[in-house]
Order: C-alpha cells, then sequence, then structure tokens
C-alpha cells in the first residue's frame, strides 16, 4: 500500500554517514538550497501565475481573484488565502482524495508568511470600505514532490503574486464596476522560507525527498526583506533546545536573504 | 539492449509498422495485425532472423523465476515479511525462506521445532530493512515468493540504491559485462544491478558513488544510441579529473 | 463575484473570406505541440499544448487496486481522474471535483481502453492522472491525447496511440478543433478521439445541432485532425530519442579525434581474459555471478517471442 512511506534502514544509515563526513547525497553542503528554475505568467486565464522547480521539486501556483465583504474586524483590507492541493501524479505516495495533512501544512505555512511580515498591503486591496474588498486565492498544484514543498511553494507563490494583474473598479450602484484599469497586487516584502531538515544533530536546508523520508524533523522559517521572521513551523517528534532554535532562526535571514536576492523575483513583475 | 556500433536502430511508437512482409515473425514487442506487424511499445526495432522484435525503452518490472531483486521489508507479521520488489505485487517472504534454520541443532542436539526456528528467523529482518532476494515463484493468483537463502543473498547493509528503467539493465551491464565493469574499475565502486531496477553502489568515498551513480544517469539517458562505452570511459576519466579524483 | 471585463462577443465566427476568429481556415488545427516524460515521479508522463490549452498527464501502474472491491479477477482496469486547476477557467473553479470532471475521466477511461492490454493486469489497476493547467476549450480532447502519450511513455504494452479532437458546427459552416468562443457560441460540438492503429473511434459526444450529412462531414475532419495531431505525436516522440543521438553523435566524434582508436579503452571490448582478470580481483560473489549472468541476456531475448505470447494470444482473442 504505502510501500515508499516505510522508510529504508540503509537508506538512512547512507545518509546519516555521509552527514557525519559532512556531505549530503547529491553532494550540496549544508546550507545549500538546490537550483531554482522559474517560468513565470503561463496561464492566460489566472491573474497571475508561475511554475517553479526546486531541484526535482515542481509547483505551479496561479492566482484568481473574488470581490467579497471585508472580515468585520478589517473592514478596509482585503483578504489572501492559500491553497496547496497534491496532484496524484506528484508522488507514487500520494492518492486521490481530500488535501491530506502535508498539503495543508504547506498551504498554512505558506499562507502564514503573507499573510504576516508586511508582504501585501491590504488596504490597497480594498474597493468600499466595509463592503467590497479583493479576495485573492493563491492556489499552489504540487506536479512533482522531490521533497521541501514549504520552500518551492513560497518560491511559487511569490512569484504568482508578484506576476498578478487585477482589474481596477469604481462603484457603481453599489457595485464593483471595471473601470478599463488594472493593478498589481501591492507588495512591500517578499517573505521566503528556508525549512531546515534534522537527522540526530545534523541540521541541513532545503532536504531533498530521501532526506526528507528519514528526517527525524524540521523546522520552517519565513523571513521578509527587512529581516524578520514572519512564520515558522516546526515539525517531527523531536525537541529543539533553545540555543538551536536562535541560532537557526540566525541563519535562516541570512539564507533566505541570499536566495531572495539570488532570485530577484521583482523582475517578473509585469508592465501596466 | 546491447551495444551494436554498426547498425542504428530506429525509434518506432505503439502502433507503428514494423513489416509487412508475411515472413517475418512478431517477436518481443510486437504484435500482428493483419497482414502487417505493428509495434507495441516506444522502443527500438531490432530484427533477429525471421524475428521483429521492439525493445521497450522504459516499462515495470515484471518478476520471473530464478530474478535477482533488491527488496524493502514493507510490513511483517508472524508468518512473514512482505517485501516491496518494485514490482506490480509485494513478494512474500516466509521464515522458512529467510534463513537456513532448518539444518541447525539445539544445545541439547533435539532439533528445534519449525514454531519455535520461525520464531527464531523471524527476528532476522525488521521494517525497512533492504535486502537482496532471489524469486522462487510467480503465478498470476497469488503474490510472487521470495528467498533470502543462498549465496550473495540477504541483507544490505551498507552503501545506497537507486532506481533506474528496467528496460535499460542491460546496457548498464553491457556486452558481456563490459559496461558494469568499466563502471567498477574506473569509478572503484561495488555494484549490484538487480533485475527489479535497483542497483546497489558502494564506493570507498560518497565522491565515487555519485559518479558513479551519475554516469549510470547518463547510460539511462543514452541507451538507444551508439558508442556508449567509449563516452561513458571518456565521460569518467574526464569527471574525475575535473573532480581531483584518483 | 469577479469585475465584470466586457467581452466583445463577435456577431460572425466565420469572416466573408471563410477565416474564422483566429484566422485559421475551416479545416485548420490549433496550434499544438506536446513532450513526453515531464514529469520525474510519474511511470509515464506527457504535456500537451493545444491552443492555449495546457494538460499534463501522469501514469502510474500495473498496481494494486484501492479500494479492493473494484479490483477484477480476470482483467486489469484503467482508472481516469481528470481535474482542472482553479486558476484554468475565467471564473476560479472550486478546488472539489464536479459531475463534469466524473464524466469526463469516465469518458477519457473508455477512449484509452481499447488500446491497452488490459487482460494482463488482473486484479490491477493503471492509473492516470489528468490535470488541465490552462483550459481553452476542448480540454477532453486534448487530455486524451496526453494520456495516451503517457501511457505510451509509461513502457505500457499498447495497440496504438489515441489522438483527440472536436469538429463542430458554426455560422452554418462545419469546422475542426474548436476554440473556446467556437464552443460556447457554435451551434454543435463533436469531440471524439480516434485510435490511430484503424482509425476507429473510441470517444465520442455530440452536444447541438447537426444534420445526418453534416456529421458525416464533422467525422471525416475529426479523422484529418486526428492524422495531423498524430503526426506531431509522433515526431515529439521521436524527436526526444532523436536529439539525444544527436548529441551523443557529437561527442562520439570528439572522443574519437582525441583518442586514436588503438589507444581506446582496452576493458571495453571486454576480452575473455580480462573478464577472468576481473572476476578475480573482485572481493564479492555476487558481482561475478552478475557479470556471468548478465550476458545471458542476448540469449533471453531470442527465447522472448515464446514470453511474449501471452501478449499476442490477447491481441488474437480480440
Amino acid at each position: 500500500m504505502d510501500t515508499p512511506q516505510v522508510i529504508s534502514t540503509v537508506q538512512r544509515k547512507y545518509i546519516l554517514d555521509l552527514l557525519k563526513q559532512g556531505k549530503r547525497m547529491d553532494g550540496r553542503g549544508f546550507l545549500d538550497f538546490r537550483e531554482v528554475r522559474i517560468d513565470d505568467d503561463l496561464i492566460p486565464k489566472a491573474e497571475g501565475s508561475a511554475s517553479v522547480h526546486l531541484g526535482d521539486s515542481f509547483i505551479i501556483t496561479g492566482i484568481k481573484y473574488d470581490v467579497g465583504t471585508p472580515f468585520p474586524d478589517s473592514p478596509d483590507e482585503g483578504v489572501a488565502t492559500c491553497m496547496a492541493e497534491f496532484i496524484p501524479f506528484a508522488s507514487p505516495m500520494f492518492e486521490s482524495g481530500p488535501p491530506d495533512v502535508e498539503a495543508v501544512e504547506v498551504a498554512r505555512v505558506v499562507d502564514r508568511g503573507i499573510r504576516h511580515g508586511d508582504c501585501i498591503e491590504y488596504k490597497k486591496l480594498c474597493i468600499k470600505a466595509g463592503e467590497l474588498v479583493y479576495i485573492l486565492f493563491i492556489d499552489m498544484y504540487v506536479m512533482n514532490h522531490a521533497g521541501n514543498l514549504i520552500d518551492t511553494g513560497a518560491i511559487s507563490s511569490m512569484t504568482a503574486l508578484l506576476t498578478t494583474k487585477l482589474p481596477t473598479a469604481k462603484i457603481e450602484d453599489g457595485k464593483a464596476v471595471w473601470n478599463g484599469g488594472y493593478m498589481l497586487v501591492p507588495i512591500n516584502q517578499i517573505p521566503l522560507s528556508v525549512t531546515f531538515g534534522r537527522i540526530q544533530d545534523y541540521v541541513f536546508v532545503d532536504p531533498v525527498i530521501d532526506e526528507e523520508l528519514v528526517l527525524d524533523g524540521r523546522v520552517s522559517f519565513a523571513v521578509n526583506e527587512k529581516g524578520q521572521i514572519c512564520s515558522m513551523q516546526k515539525s517531527g517528534e523531536i525537541t529543539w533546545t533553545e540555543e538551536e532554535l536562535i541560532k537557526y532562526s540566525k541563519i535562516a535571514v541570512e539564507k533566505v536573504n541570499e536566495l531572495r536576492n539570488k532570485l530577484n523575483l521583482r523582475q517578473y513583475v509585469p508592465k501596466l | 539492449m546491447t551495444e551494436n556500433n554498426h547498425e542504428i536502430r530506429e525509434i518506432v511508437i505503439p502502433g507503428e509498422i514494423l513489416t509487412e512482409d508475411k515472413s517475418f515473425i512478431p517477436g518481443r514487442g510486437a504484435i500482428r495485425q493483419g497482414d502487417r506487424i505493428i509495434s507495441i511499445y516506444i522502443g527500438l526495432k531490432e530484427v533477429r532472423g525471421k524475428y521483429i522484435n521492439v525493445v521497450p525503452l522504459r516499462g515495470k518490472y515484471r518478476p520471473e523465476i530464478g530474478d535477482k531483486v533488491i527488496g524493502k521489508i514493507v510490513d511483517i507479521t508472524s508468518v512473514k515479511w512482505r517485501v516491496d520488489i518494485n514490482a506490480k505485487d509485494t513478494g512474500i517472504l516466509k521464515p522458512r525462506d529467510a534463513i537456513d534454520v532448518y539444518d541447525k541443532r539445539s544445545q541439547r542436539g533435539r532439533k528445534k521445532s519449525s514454531r519455535e526456528l520461525e520464531a527464531e528467523a523471524m527476528k532476522m529482518y525488521e521494517l525497512g530493512d533492504m535486502l537482496i532476494a532471489n524469486v522462487v515463484s510467480v503465478d498470476r493468483v497469488s503474490d510472487p515468493v521470495l528467498t533470502t537463502v543462498g549465496e550473495s543473498l540477504g541483507k544490505i547493509d551498507e552503501g545506497t540504491i537507486i532506481g533506474i528503467d528496467v528496460p535499460k539493465i542491460p546496457r548498464i551491464i553491457g556486452k558481456k559485462g563490459s559496461m558494469i565493469k568499466l563502471l567498477k574499475d574506473l569509478t572503484t565502486c561495488r555494484l549490484f544491478i538487480a533485475k527489479n531496477g535497483l542497483v546497489w553502489v558502494k564506493g570507498a568515498t560518497s565522491e565515487y558513488e555519485k559518479l558513479c551513480i551519475e554516469a549510470i544517469r547518463k547510460i539511462e539517458r543514452e541507451a538507444h544510441t551508439t558508442g556508449l562505452t567509449d563516452r561513458i570511459n571518456y565521460y569518467i576519466q574526464e569527471k574525475k579529473k575535473e573532480r581531483g579524483l584518483k | 463575484m469577479t469585475i465584470l471585463i466586457p467581452e466583445e462577443y463577435p456577431k460572425k465566427l466565420i469572416d466573408k473570406n471563410g477565416k474564422r476568429l483566429d484566422g485559421r481556415a475551416l479545416d485548420e488545427l490549433r496550434p499544438f505541440s506536446c513532450k513526453i516524460g515531464v514529469l520525474a515521479n510519474a511511470d509515464g508522463s506527457a504535456y500537451v499544448e493545444h491552443g492555449k490549452n495546457k494538460i499534463y498527464a501522469g501514469v502510474y501502474g500495473p498496481r494494486e487496486v484501492h479500494p479492493r472491491h473494484l479490483a477484477r479477477p480476470d482483467r486489469g482496469i484503467i482508472r481516469v481522474d481528470y481535474r482542472m486547476t482553479t486558476f484554468s477557467v475565467h471564473e476560479r473553479k472550486s478546488p472539489a471535483p464536479n459531475r463534469r470532471e466524473r464524466e469526463i475521466s469516465k469518458i477519457i477511461e473508455d477512449a484509452l481502453a481499447p488500446t491497452l492490454f488490459l487482460e494482463l493486469y488482473p486484479n490491477s489497476a493503471i492509473e492516470v492522472y489528468v490535470q488541465v493547467i490552462a483550459a481553452d476549450g476542448g480540454t477532453r480532447c486534448a487530455s486524451t491525447t496526453a494520456a495516451s502519450l503517457a501511457l505510451a511513455d509509461a513502457g505500457l504494452p499498447l495497440k496504438s496511440l489515441v489522438a483527440a479532437v472536436a469538429a463542430g458546427k458554426a455560422d452554418g459552416e462545419i469546422i475542426l478543433d474548436l476554440g473556446d468562443l467556437e464552443d460556447k457560441a457554435g451551434t454543435a460540438d463533436v469531440p471524439a478521439a480516434v485510435r490511430m492503429i484503424d482509425e476507429e473511434f473510441t470517444l465520442l459526444q455530440f452536444d447541438g445541432e447537426m444534420t445526418p450529412e453534416e456529421f458525416e462531414k464533422s467525422i471525416k475532419l475529426i479523422k484529418k485532425g486526428a492524422r495531423e495531431i498524430f503526426a506531431k505525436q509522433t515526431a515529439a516522440i521521436k524527436e526526444k530519442f532523436d536529439t539525444v543521438r544527436k548529441e551523443t553523435e557529437e561527442e562520439n566524434k570528439k572522443i574519437e579525434k582525441l583518442v586514436p582508436p588503438e589507444e581506446k579503452i582496452t576493458h571495453a571490448s571486454g576480452t575473455k581474459e580480462e573478464e577472468k582478470a576481473g572476476e578475480e580481483k573482485s572481493d564479492k560473489a555476487e558481482e561475478i555471478k552478475e557479470e556471468k549472468e548478465d550476458p545471458s541476456d542476448t540469449k533471453e531475448e531470442e527465447k522472448k517471442p515464446k514470453k511474449e505470447k501471452e501478449e499476442k494470444k490477447s491481441e488474437e482473442n480480440k
């Protein structure tokens, strides 16, 4: 049945032995990300879209919007929500059906990174305070699972958001009517994330699927351009010490800045 | 898919007409359709005497008696193991096929009951253990039965395992084992290529293992081309120079 | 509710010169391209762009059937799961599968089954997952075309590929390969899939109004379109391997220049003496065995015609 999820004892030993020598199975250093490949704006009917490969992990994200009523506690702010779906062809481990816990986790962690840390200027997504605001749907589809979907999802979501063009509206008879123009999603900060995998005392970034299957646990940090942490997620049945968490939060800020500079995602912002 | 430097074999697709000459007989990967012989795979067309074959380029492993396979223990009950052998059905390994226990005698000289021996044997493999096994029986109604009794069979306790396309195994072994020998000699790795498309690799260091795996990936990608042995030789030598490996 | 952007619905789908909205002739296909082996994990996969449709298909199997009661003891089953992404269409689609997706999954199953040797896989399933990333009218056809390629890429024995395309009626004319607007504003839509080995139909639906004469014309047009798509399917598969071949031929030339023939690696020729020496060096019994066993592969291939009998039989039984 779920045969791939039974962890191979020899594979775990192999990965652990390498870590002891300061090495990883694909030759990367402990703090190296895999190569990132980005294709932007590939879906004509989406307001924004991106296809992102992190190594062999592959996620396509599309942005759709709706015009709806704001939350009562933030009447002049728009809303953004993330969803992740694992397409069954992405891994022999996935089966068709409602999203499993892992997909929900990917969506939630990416969502928190975007929701906080001054990523989207929600006030600019308001059409009429208390009545009409933009609701953004950030929908991630996992096309191929080769490890570290959280970081892949974050890059993919942010790129898709940056490519997004929304039709602008005026109010006529209490309804939003197109005024002939378009706007970008107002993005102040680009949060990206870094995930640390851990086996015994060895901690490394961007675990590949073979590593992920034998991890004791992991912790993800989303960091914005100001160098502030805006989301965290610890998972796996292990514990982390205070010193470790402080150490890795600092490394996370460095790694995310490095990644963000390298990817230069603002290059994908379209001209209006 | 053995190497032949003088013949470039045509790539064909399912339904493609291989011949309309009635004197040919459809072999592996081909069927007769009226007066024609057609391919049933994406593969290489190959004429051997009266037979026309198509050697597929991808495909799942189908167990056959006598195959040496690499498997993973994915389930344990009190009387058997279930082994993932990269095939449609999981393999069955029973305690009496796991260890040669029936000749052993207890200290008192009493032959242990088979129940005792089975209980003892069941301790041999744990969930997730990888092993090399022999396929002892296959039929269409029940799961393939395995044994780990025999020379070089049993638990794998070091090295790494990668998956390859099953139809490309002959190419990775090469004519008379020439390719596997080249891989072993140049990368100094130990290799075991199991029939079910899993390859065990163990080198002196991970750099050699990585090089060996990269060379295998290159063979896989270029399996349908000619001059492969020379290219792989050149590739490994160059990479070794580049990476400062002996 | 989204902000309504008024779309100019043209009064006429075909102009006085017989050209369609996108400039196509009545019997002309939209741009079509495809690729196999696009997803790393799936047993087989394909990507199709047909017009502005963008579709991925991935295959697993044969594997165990879940839930178990769907398994058939006499033959395998094919299961297709056709899904659209939420952002593939203008108005965001709910992520939950709907009735339309279920129906299309079913008709694609029926379209592919006549190309498979399902009797080879009792108690097992071949699972095909189709994901429409971008939709532009005719997704069921493009999905069928993609799924057939993915099955072939998985190395499953197939009687034939299928190619699918719709014909239809707009402004009183019979047209090939309906675009989004023609689909919505036209008077009839006939999506179909053709098994290319014998040009028999494996998928057929009809929506609209047509005379039998017009239907006859449509079906002939579908066959013409399917042949054109099939030619592109064939070319895409062959090109994938030919590209690697060309690359390697370049490399071969380079190596030949660098290394005079007599200096070429001796063990590549694999003489008997060397093989023996190699065996003695080997530290593991299994490795020696492996080397001994494997040359037998050549023999095995000669034996193969017998082994493949079951496949042939199944064809004869048909």
